[in-house]
């Protein structure tokens, strides 16, 4: 009876066999179709534009290049005339890149993101640095989440309202008060863009 | 409709070369040789069909896609294959035996071809209809054990030759159970013509010699099991098993001569699905559709059958194959064959 019960067991086999026969492949045809990266996935490091003024959000604190465990971030920001620093150069090396994440962990001005792309491959090795004008047009269509402080204008709104008249709105006053109606938010932000880059103390030190 | 028959389109060729002004000596050089490229031309058709449907039951079997980029569902991608070994180097080990390592190629490929002769692919598609086309067939495929014994021993290469001794010892002992489950077929059909053995099973569905119970079923079995030895394919397929092996007789051969090799094997496997249809599912018997047709989808039945084998059944060792062949298969079909024989004598048939 061995040998019959070891027949059945085979003709199951085949069974189950046929059975995924007719199933349907669960592979895609990958250039021609690509899958969904879930949204945490890490991908390549991009560089995160303002959703208003779509300037970068980078203020050239230089901390994400101290975070990168494999230096893969190279940054110049020496300081500009008004004594600010500004963002001359920056560099990711996709030859170093680890996709650790380190540097998102470390920006505190929502500027550095790692994107969900993957598809980067070139037939030259130093097309693999990328500068910021790339990496910021590699960033323009990752969405996030704005968690900035915002400053407050220094001038106050009343003030403010008082020498623009064009831009004045009634809700102005109220914004201070922690409402976040977008028009507002934009009204900010524009008033803000010359206030709002920090003091830069991270670096007084090389400052010459 | 009027009757595709080979010997219309042998007579048509015949005529046609005739009306050239041809004369006698060269007339039949000509016309053989032009029918030999016919039977060649389907045959490699087939066989390259048979590629791409494996590797596309093997990716389904597994929920891939296959071969998906040359044409629709990639159906040209074996020619695309064939054209891209064609265009490989030769290579040759500098100690192999010259003439065998040239010739075992040749002959496999042309062992897989001969046995077309007396396949009966429709109702008078037949090139030769012996009286003895089954046993034709048992001794033109043994070549097959020959050229891969070649192939291992004219390759100089320790996995070629064990492949090549395993082949041999397996063929060998495969060969006796699988004629002995062809002789029950033979005991009823009283003729060892392919032609006749597929009109004995003509009429009704269950007289189909699978359906002649008890010992129908039991033939069967035990033919496709040996015939999945005798084409060398998973779960026997130790002459090639490429964990061990490599890839076992096989090599040291590149480029076109490997090409053969691989045609012939898929040629063989097409062979033992003809053969088990002919002589245990009707033949070209069938009902509407031509005979053709019909032969043809129960062949790829088969064919999809021994696949499925491929992907459900691990391989066996040597000392298990070997048992399983003296001490199993040998007994059972001689049983099954004495059985049949009785119930032939005894009149209980229908």
């Amino acid at each position: 009876m061995g040998v019959l019960k070891s027949f059945v067991e085979l003709i199951r086999g085949l069974g189950i066999a046929g059975k995924h026969l007719g199933r349907h492949a669960i592979t895609i045809q990958y250039p021609e179709e690509k899958w969904t990266m879930p949204e945490k996935s890490r991908g390549i490091v991009v560089l995160l534009s303002d959703k208003e003024t779509g300037e970068l959000n980078c203020t050239a604190c230089q901390l994400c290049m101290r975070a990168c465990p494999t230096a893969a971030i190279d940054i110049d920001a020496p300081r500009g005339e008004d004594k600010k620093r500004y963002l001359a150069r920056f560099e990711v090396d996709h030859m170093l890149c680890c996709f650790c994440g380190l540097c998102v962990e470390a920006c505190n001005f929502c500027a550095i993101e790692m994107s969900t792309e993957y598809e980067f491959s070139t037939l030259n090795k130093s097309d693999l640095i990328w500068d910021k004008d790339k990496l910021q047009e590699m960033g323009r269509n990752v969405d996030y989440v704005d968690t900035r402080k915002k400053k407050e204008p220094k001038t106050p709104p009343e003030a403010d309202a008082a020498t623009k008249p064009a831009e004045a709105k009634p809700d102005v006053a109220p914004a201070s008060t922690g409402d976040v109606n977008p028009e507002t938010k934009a009204a900010e932000a524009k008033d803000a863009t010359s206030t709002d880059t920090p003091s830069g103390d991270t670096g007084k030190e090389e400052d010459k | 409709m009027e009757r595709l028959e080979l010997k219309h389109i042998f007579s048509w060729l015949h005529d046609l070369l005739v009306s050239t002004g041809l004369g006698e000596p060269w007339l039949s050089v000509v016309t053989y040789l032009m029918l030999g490229a016919m039977m060649f031309g389907a045959l490699s058709v087939i066989a390259l069909f048979l590629v791409w449907w494996e590797r596309k039951i093997s990716a389904h079997v597994q929920q891939r896609f296959g071969p998906m980029r040359n044409g629709w569902h990639g159906w040209y991608q074996t020619i695309m294959d064939a054209i891209k070994l064609l265009q490989k180097e030769d290579v040759r080990v500098t100690n192999r035996d010259k003439f065998v390592f040239f010739w075992a190629p040749v002959i496999c490929f042309v062992a897989a071809f001969l046995a077309y002769i007396v396949i009966p692919f429709g109702d008078g598609l037949i090139v030769a209809d012996f009286n003895i086309g089954i046993l034709y067939i048992m001794a033109v495929t043994t070549f097959t054990i020959i050229s891969l014994l070649m192939a291992g021993w004219g390759s100089n290469n320790k996995y070629a030759l064990l492949g090549g001794m395993r082949s041999a010892a397996q063929m060998v002992s495969y060969e006796i159970p699988m004629v002995a489950s062809i002789l029950v077929v033979i005991v009823y059909s009283g003729s060892l013509s392919m032609v006749d053995i597929v009109e004995s099973q003509s009429g009704m569905i269950f007289n189909w010699f699978i359906f002649k119970l008890p010992f129908g079923p039991i033939a069967f079995i035990t033919y496709i099991i040996a015939a999945t030895a005798e084409a060398n394919r998973v779960p026997f397929d130790l002459p090639e098993a490429e964990h061990e092996l490599v890839a076992g007789f096989n090599i040291e051969y590149s480029g076109m001569k490997f090409a053969m090799f691989f045609l012939a094997e898929f040629v063989n496997m097409f062979t033992v699905s003809a053969i088990a249809v002919t002589l245990f599912f009707g033949g070209w018997n069938g009902w509407l559709l031509p005979s053709w047709l019909w032969f043809l989808g129960k062949t790829l039945l088969v064919v999809l059958l021994l696949m499925l084998f491929r992907w459900s059944y691990p391989r066996l060792r040597v000392d298990q194959l070997m048992e399983f062949a003296w001490k199993f298969l040998v007994p059972l079909t001689f049983a099954n064959l004495l059985v049949g024989a009785a119930f032939k004598y005894l009149g209980w048939y229908w």
